[in-house]
């Protein structure tokens, strides 16, 4: 078979969908990738226009543009979208586009749930723009503080639309975070071990795991607002037991974690593009990999610094002033690696050199005046005013968008397969970079004179006019040049010639592939020995295209892939992904039907909605596996490997293990604000406990060691050859005690709007009966797999997931009924 | 995995032992009866540094033990991160929670 | 002009910010040419010597050096600098001492006083020039938070918790205040006046004498 019907026979493999409907079902990264970035920049725009409201309004002392209730809309949809619609889908949209490539795969570990993440941004993203226009979105500021944004300060509908809506896109976020942790763990080109892996993608696999364990507090403390704004649970209303400071913990241990979140992936952007750009390779590749994952970690240990003035004790405080200025540390590392690896190469003044070095200018003075909000007296003077929003736009413009831009212009010629043809971009960088200082650099200077942030005019006098002046026309020109980027970007996609492969000599896998890339990416999987392939072995993508690596051959006419060891890179099984379908679309609204019910308050919707999530989630699962033992398969290069299905831990398995991550993190952040309450909250303890229930007790710890063992036997019995359907039942059993025994606490504590402690019960036990439901359908779904023989001697590993997800019930039944029961018990 | 739990563990541990430290103050500081002395220093105030010297003990035995043939990874860059990551979560434990013995608890 | 400027102090607390403020701003102007010097210097023409041999010489400079223990150092001073700082700030016993209650609400400010029980203002608060005072700060709606940037840095008004704040004003005048949380739609004119009296003048007031409000 010569290249080109190599070429022919896995385009018609992996092809979307021809036209319009394509777009619906299609579940490749390519097309998702793009989708998402697209969609966000089309988010960036919108932000943008709300950015030129705001700095119109702000032009000239006591404007009458616009007034106090419209400005507050628009502030805090310009952070809100900026944040959550624009820089993190913009990450994964990156992510989803580039990872495969780099690490020498064919697709990332879940095809559907790709597209089902970027169906439930768009939801979600939609919720949030209807909102803003016809005028009731939210208005208390990206960080929505109750209780002004509780039913006290703002009894409409605004504060739901950014609950309900940015819960919804985090539901994305979270499904872009477990694939690329499982992509980057196992899904590599072979011999790809962990160190010989692009540092691009080190860094996001940083990210994804921040996002997995810094997301869900912010989940939660959504979740918990939203049911104090319908339900009247009082969590943040402090004369019934809540404290306010509560949401502005849960905010902040997500929103701190958060800048760093933007900041890594464009981080691993610059360790990319700027080697390349110097004609080297990096200086202290070990190093950087360190001082990406101390940043991911120490960025969980500042989020008090962002509550400086709520009244927290000195030594509090005192403790997260050291953590913020340790974390300068790892940041400085990489600075000066990247400035090390230009000495060490020939820099050449290249585009996205150009955007690297406005990166470089900018971020530093926001790293410094980070570091000078870190110190707690200083903070305390320039805490919300323009001082921090200087700062803030210095670190996200500076760290995330400039980075993105170099991408932009690095990865461009890969994306069209074209060269720049029209030199606007150039020009279109000094509009933005000298218009960006201009905007932002004077700012500092009238915070430290005390214009408070988010005040919708200032009166003149104070020394503020001409900043502001002139701070509002540098934004005009940014925005000038951030348009020439579309028209230079527009312009050469559609009339620049075609360019050669590998435009900037760069040594990884992304490279080694035609331009625009096909759907299946490689026509055979690269063996990888070292860090940049391509720098020794150039023409490394013509080999691959004649089908000289792994899975040269289409002939069983799926789309397969390999899986790999983690540490080693070693092939490990084979990976059939699945075909196009509109499962995603369909998942992901009538997902929406819950976020829809709630804002309506149409709660009839909910249960409707969860009875359609459990049709379609079965049929997407059902879809999977095989009906029989099909023993090792010819992977190419005289290599034969079992398929995933037959694997002790198929892709199935991590993927669960990495949701958990995100889940057992929500349940710590509710019991976190469970002792929060009752150690800080000023009207604890409670009138009264729940009484402890011993017959509710000795079902959940029965039925939960029930489940827990019955999944296990269920295994075993199965590789004796022996049916597992009985083991599966009595484990359905045993979960649903579990989840009678979480209804009973919440039967006996009814009227959870009485006090905070009951409704964290009803959560604490919502959580519970919610696993036990999950546990239940999973072991009745798998008995009736193995009903229809697709559970077999070699086939065990759908029984295994379903295991540790009734392993993980016996633990949060333990400590969430314990936590819930104890107290009375005690006193 | 062995892989990846040798470079988060430490830096996972710091994180987990200094927001228990910065609990530990706040619980302190919502009772009194930590204020109690034994020879010129508070019940709080040994409480705080006694567990800030654990914290630190404990890192140090898991640098010393990413050091040791046993558990050290046995790929050279593996190995440099997963020890560097070690020193940077001692060095976070040291200097995170130094407020413990030079600030005054409550006010 | 300049009334609510936090580099033209009028109390201790803000006058140590302010020194802080222009040796931080003087201390990163030198970091950041430093930064930018060596990043220009890296295009200047030139053949570097290339291999892992020298790659671990420039990873001792660029990293261990510059990454790890310049930073370091300058960190622990500006932490040093910020803890002693904070400690002297904090509002601990104090001979002199005025306490004062500031009860935030959409959309006023009530002021009380300690020293004269039933005493009443509201958004303009009595203080004694050249004496420690301990602002308790708490509210009654929402997040408010109380400003006066000539005296002192910001403390947060949380529904529930009262937060205690010590200001001093080193000569009489009166200051303006502000909240600065945002509150709501009439957050812009969260004002408020910080009157601080001679000694004759506050105990006049404290005793109920020719102070109308």
């Amino acid at each position: 078979m010569n290249a080109l019907r190599r070429h022919r026979a896995l385009s018609r493999i992996w092809a979307s969908d021809p036209g319009f409907r394509g777009w619906f079902t299609t579940v490749n990264h390519n097309d998702v990738g793009r989708m998402f970035i697209v969609t966000s920049v089309f988010f960036f725009l919108v932000g943008g226009i709300l950015a030129m409201l705001i700095r119109a309004q702000l032009a000239t002392p006591r404007s009458a543009f616009v007034g106090p209730e419209i400005y507050n809309q628009i502030f805090t949809m310009h952070g809100t979208i900026m944040m959550f619609l624009f820089a993190i889908p913009l990450i994964e949209g990156v992510a989803i586009y580039l990872l495969p490539k780099l690490l020498g795969t064919r697709d990332l570990a879940y095809p559907r749930l790709t597209a089902f993440g970027y169906w439930c941004y768009v939801f979600g993203g939609s919720m949030l723009l209807f909102s803003l226009l016809v005028g009731i979105a939210p208005d208390s500021g990206w960080f929505l503080y109750p209780p002004l944004s509780s039913t006290l300060g703002q009894p409409g509908i605004n504060s739901d639309f950014w609950l309900l809506g940015i819960t919804f896109v985090e539901i994305s976020a979270i499904a872009a975070a477990v694939e690329i942790t499982v992509t980057v763990l196992r899904y590599r080109a072979p011999g790809m071990s962990l160190t010989r892996m692009p540092v691009l993608a080190w860094y996001l696999l940083v990210t994804v795991v921040m996002i997995l364990t810094g997301f869900p507090p912010l989940i939660l403390g959504s979740i918990l607002l939203e049911l104090e704004r319908a339900f009247g649970m009082p969590f943040f209303q402090v004369e019934h037991g809540g404290d306010s400071l509560l949401w502005q913990h849960l905010f902040w241990l997500f929103g701190h974690p958060e800048v760093y979140i933007i900041f890594l992936p464009a981080a691993g952007v610059i360790s990319t593009i700027l080697p390349v750009m110097a004609r080297t390779t990096l200086l202290g590749y070990g190093w950087v990999v360190a001082a990406a994952i101390a940043l991911g970690v120490l960025s969980f240990g500042l989020w008090v610094h962002h509550m400086y003035v709520t009244g927290i004790p000195h030594m509090g405080v005192a403790f997260f002033s050291a953590a913020s200025t340790l974390v300068a540390v790892p940041t400085a590392v990489q600075v000066f690696a990247w400035i090390g690896t230009l000495w060490k190469g020939q820099p050449q003044l290249r585009l996205p050199m150009l955007w690297i070095l406005g990166f470089f200018v900018t971020f530093v003075i926001g790293g410094l005046t980070g570091v000078m909000v870190a110190i707690v007296p200083f903070d305390a003077q320039v805490h919300d005013t323009y001082f921090i929003v200087a700062h803030l736009h210095y670190v996200l413009v500076g760290g995330f968008v400039f980075p993105m831009m170099a991408a932009l212009y690095y990865w461009l010629p890969h994306v069209t397969g074209r060269k720049r043809f029209f030199k606007l971009g150039e020009a279109a960088f000094w509009l933005i970079f000298l218009g960006f200082h201009v905007t932002f650099l004077a700012l500092h200077w009238v915070g430290l004179l005390g214009m408070r942030r988010r005040i919708y005019t200032f009166d003149s006098g104070q020394g503020w006019e001409l900043v502001n002046l002139i701070s509002s026309i540098g934004g005009f020109v940014a925005t000038i040049g951030f348009g020439l980027v579309l028209v230079d970007i527009i312009v050469n996609a559609v009339v620049a010639t075609r360019g050669v492969r590998n435009p900037w000599g760069a040594g990884t896998l992304e490279w080694a592939m035609p331009t625009p890339p096909p759907a299946y990416t490689f026509a055979s999987l690269p063996s990888v020995s070292e860090r940049d392939p391509l720098l020794k072995e150039p023409r490394l993508g013509v080999g691959l295209a004649k089908g000289e690596g792994f899975l040269g051959d289409p002939s069983r006419g799926r789309r397969e892939t390999l899986c790999v060891e983690t540490a080693s890179g070693r092939p490990a099984y084979l990976v059939t992904f699945p075909d196009n379908s509109a499962l995603p679309f369909a998942l992901s609204a009538v997902t929406g039907g819950i976020f829809l019910g709630m804002l309506l308050k149409a709660y009839w919707l909910i249960p409707l909605s969860i009875l359609g999530i459990v049709a379609l989630g079965v049929r997407w699962v059902w879809t999977t596996g095989a009906d029989r033992d099909r023993g090792p398969m010819d992977v190419g290069r005289g290599v034969s490997l079992i398929p995933a299905e037959e694997a002790e831990d198929p892709p199935g398995w991590w993927g669960s293990v990495f949701l958990l991550l995100a889940d057992a993190t929500l349940f710590g952040s509710l019991l976190f604000g469970y002792a929060f309450l009752w150690t800080v909250a000023p009207n604890w303890p409670p009138p009264s406990y729940l009484a402890p229930d011993p017959v509710a007790a000795v079902l959940a710890a029965v039925g939960g060691l029930v489940a827990v063992a019955a999944f296990r036997l269920a295994a075993r019995a199965l590789e004796q050859g022996g049916s597992a359907i009985g083991w599966l039942i009595l484990a359905a059993l045993g979960a649903g005690a579990v989840g009678a025994a979480a209804i009973s606490v919440m039967v006996a504590r009814p009227d959870f709007t009485a006090h905070a402690y009951d409704a964290t019960l009803w959560v604490i036990a919502g959580y519970v009966l919610l696993h036990a439901a999950l546990a239940v359908l999973m072991a009745l779904f798998l008995a009736a797999r193995g009903w229809l023989g697709f559970l077999g001697p070699r086939r065990r590993g759908p029984v295994r997931v379903g295991q540790i997800w009734a392993d993980y019930l016996l633990v949060v039944a333990a400590i969430g009924l314990g936590a819930a029961w104890l107290p009375g018990a005690f006193a | 995995m062995t892989e990846i739990l040798r470079i988060s563990v430490p830096m996972t541990f710091w994180l987990a032992a200094f927001s228990a430290v910065y609990g530990l103050q706040g619980f302190i500081c919502s009772r009194h009866w930590f204020e109690a002395e034994v020879e010129g220093l508070t019940v709080a105030r040994m409480a705080l540094v006694g567990a800030w010297l654990l914290v630190i003990a404990v890192q140090v035995a898991m640098l010393a033990m990413l050091r040791a043939e046993r558990w050290a990874s046995p790929e050279p860059t593996m190995r440099f991160v997963s020890v560097t990551l070690a020193v940077v979560a001692l060095v976070a434990a040291v200097w995170s929670l130094v407020p413990v013995a030079t600030t005054s608890i409550c006010y | 002009m300049d009334t609510l400027s936090t580099v033209h102090p009028a109390g201790p607390a803000a006058a140590v910010v302010a020194v802080m403020w222009w040796v931080l701003l003087v201390g990163s102007t030198l970091i950041f040419l430093f930064v930018m010097i060596l990043l220009a210097a890296a295009f200047r023409q030139r053949s570097a010597p290339i291999g892992p041999a020298h790659d671990s010489g420039r990873e001792r400079l660029w990293i261990m050096g510059l990454g790890l223990a310049f930073p370091l150092t300058v960190l622990a001073a500006l932490l040093a600098y910020g803890l002693v700082v904070g400690e002297r700030l904090a509002p601990k016993p104090h001979p002199d001492l005025v306490t004062v209650g500031a009860e935030a609400s959409q959309w006023t400010w009530r002021f009380t006083y300690a020293d004269a029980p039933g005493r009443e203002t509201w958004n303009v608060l009595h203080i004694p020039a050249g004496r420690p005072v301990d602002v308790e700060i708490t509210t009654t709606d929402v997040i408010h938070a109380f400003w006066v940037p000539r005296l002192a840095g910001k403390l947060d008004a949380i529904p529930g918790h009262v937060n205690v704040l010590r200001i001093e004003a080193d000569e009489p005048g009166e200051y303006h205040g502000v909240s600065s949380e945002f509150s709501g739609p009439g957050y812009r004119n969260r004002r408020f006046l910080v009157v601080a009296h001679p000694a004759a003048d506050w105990t006049a007031f404290l005793n109920g004498e020719g102070m109308d409000e």
